[in-house]
């Protein structure tokens, strides 16, 4: 195998932030974030599951898409410019799979999102295998593991040398170029795996419990907020409106939205077809096991366990799937 | 509280749910549930024999007044609301008190077992909430449990003191850092009971007050409109900052708020539910330094 020691892996990371946007997760107060990073120094390298997903560098929170100005009797109409060429360094399997699954909707589905296609196109993704799995974590009833070396341009995986490396793609052997490898005998070590499986039920097996009174149980608890959804790496919801900034210029906003927000699917009139949060939760279970699946492919859920950390009221996915394949 | 003593009280919060429940005097009766993980979570008991479902001990944190707007409307139109029993805590209680006030539930549909609190500790440690405390006795109930309180608590503002200290730009600095990091979940909101707007002026449409942006300026807009809001209505459960996924220090700014309206007109939020809250009451001869 082809290892890179943690000092050189670190003089890489130093070279790679000179040359493009390094997104990186660091620690902000006591929480754990991507964030764009200029040195090697300011990255944690010893983690286990970023707060936030990376998913807000593809999908951001909040994003202009258009600006429209009228200047001395002209309109003019502005698209702001897109980030640069960017590296996402320390994807964990789990996260890098749920880019698969947004790009499913956002890239292989006409039409093409263009703001995420070219985000995703202009980055290139260094993943970094799990030492083991965390205790909410579940990706590995979801057809991943820990360490799976896909979804990324260039996996690492911690070894007693420093760190393995594998190319996946053209993109990741361009990025390599610049790194001291060396080669050493052996093969990476294979990540401590809960053994506990979660079910997953098939995508046909959704619709019959739909009226079972299952769902108003659970969401008694549920506080209709939208933490589940925004600590998400494959909820994809968002709103577009547009904002009077003067009375010359007119911004045109994408930000995030949520299902679980009263107002998410109240239309014209008034009319709310999810009025409670009864029907909101079984919504957003319903979503990401039975409705994308069936529109899109992949499931929309990888595992990686930050609703269940989380939720101020342990509504936990684990639990809702395991009781769901009892009933 | 000793093992055997949580174990009598947790006993009798079942016989009571119980006997309620049997009785048809409440259809839900809403208290804690074992969770998954090692957690406690709040639980909604309907049927007599799940009564064993509910638990009491310091991991029991969830103000549970919050759920009381979900019983709110009927069940079916022309009936009354359903009548509901509820664990409160001292902390709880004062929530309980202020929904009262504001006629958003009618006494008369809740049986309330109140618990005396010396405080919640998990794992052996006082939460810090429950370190700056002075409730013991909840204001408001039906059924008392729980031992007479043996230590006298002393509210504890020595954090919010050192917030005061700092220079504005200093706290300007500070906040801004640390509403950077909110995500605009509304998990705090959720979680607080005395947060019931129909609809909240951060997602109101029309006219839409607030930007759909989850940028810094609708961040610090929002919590600041939430605590101004609270003013003399945060009777300082915690519930915001604990739901927070980003660990934002909410209750700093509710505490500070809730210190000038006991300093200037003698009012804690929901020490009962007749006198009326300042901020919503009008005097024709105020006299209040400015």
């Amino acid at each position: 195998m082809q290892v890179v020691t943690k000092e050189h892996l670190l003089v890489w990371l130093d070279e790679l932030a000179g040359r493009f946007t390094l997104i990186a997760p660091k620690r902000v107060e006591e929480k754990l974030l991507y964030k764009p990073v200029r040195h090697s120094s300011e990255i944690a390298l010893d983690f286990g599951r970023t707060d936030l997903s990376a998913k807000e560098f593809f999908l951001p929170s909040t994003e202009a898409i258009l600006t429209i100005k009228r200047e001395k009797g002209k309109i003019s109409v502005e698209e702001p410019p897109l980030e640069g060429e960017r590296v996402l360094f320390g994807l964990h399997p789990c996260d890098a799979q749920a880019l698969r699954v947004l790009d499913a909707l956002f890239v292989q589905e006409e039409p093409v999102d263009p703001y995420y296609a070219e985000r995703r196109r202009k980055t290139t993704l260094v993943g970094l295998a799990c030492r083991e799995m965390g205790e909410q974590c579940f990706c590995t009833s979801l057809g991943l593991a820990p360490n799976e070396a896909k979804d990324v341009d260039l996996m690492l995986t911690e070894v007693a040398e420093g760190y393995a490396v594998q190319v996946i793609t053209d993109k990741g052997k361009t990025l390599v170029g610049a790194m001291a490898l060396q080669e050493i005998e052996g093969i990476p070590p294979e990540p401590i795996v809960h053994q506990k499986k979660v079910p997953i039920l098939e995508v046909g097996e959704w619709p019959e419990r739909f009226e079972h009174p299952f769902w108003a149980r659970l969401s008694d608890r549920c506080l209709s907020c939208r933490l589940c959804t925004y600590v998400c790496p494959t909820c994809r919801c968002f709103d577009v409106r547009d904002a009077e900034l003067s009375d010359k210029e007119i911004e045109r906003l994408r930000a995030w939205d949520s299902c679980m927000a009263e107002g998410y699917r109240r239309i014209a009139g008034g009319h709310n077809p999810r009025p409670s949060k009864m029907e909101r939760l079984r919504n957003r279970f319903y979503c990401k096991f039975c409705y994308y699946p069936q529109d899109f492919g992949p499931i929309a859920c990888v595992g990686c366990g930050r609703c269940i950390v989380q939720c101020p009221v342990n509504v936990d996915a684990t639990e809702v799937l395991e009781r769901l394949a009892a009933l | 509280m000793g093992r055997e003593e949580g174990f009598q009280l947790i006993e009798q919060i079942r016989g009571k749910a119980r006997e309620l429940l049997e009785g048809k005097q409440i259809s839900c009766f809403i208290g804690y549930e074992q969770g998954t993980r090692g957690r406690a979570r709040p639980a909604f008991i309907y049927d007599p024999q799940e009564v064993e479902r509910l638990i009491w001990d310091g991991r029991c944190t969830h103000n549970l007044t919050v759920y009381l707007h979900q019983f709110k409307a009927p069940v079916k139109r022309g009936e009354p609301p359903p009548r509901v029993g509820i664990l409160v805590k001292p902390c709880d209680a004062r929530s309980l008190n202020i929904l009262l006030h504001e006629k958003q539930i009618d006494r008369a549909r809740v049986y309330v077992i109140g618990l005396t609190c010396e405080g919640l500790a998990a794992d052996g440690q006082l939460l810090e909430r429950c370190q700056r405390c002075s409730e013991r006795v909840p204001v408001v109930y039906d059924l008392l449990l729980g031992e007479k309180p043996t230590m006298i608590g002393q509210e504890d503002y020595a954090d919010v003191t050192e917030i005061e200290r700092m220079s504005p730009a200093q706290r300007l600095a500070f906040w801004a850092r640390e509403f950077d990091r909110c995500i605009r979940c509304y998990a705090c909101r959720q979680a607080c009971p005395a947060c019931y707007c129909f609809e909240c002026v951060a997602e109101q449409l029309d006219p839409p007050w607030m930007s759909i942006a989850i940028d810094l300026p609708q961040k610090q807009f929002f919590h600041v409109m939430r605590a101004y809001h609270l003013a003399g209505r945060c009777a300082g459960c915690n519930a915001c900052e604990e739901a927070c996924p980003m660990g934002i220090p909410l209750s700093l700014l509710n505490r500070k708020i809730a210190r000038e309206v006991e300093a200037l007109f003698g009012y804690r939020a929901g020490q009962d539910a007749i006198t009326p809250p300042p901020l919503a009451t009008f005097k024709k001869e105020e006299d209040v330094p400015l």
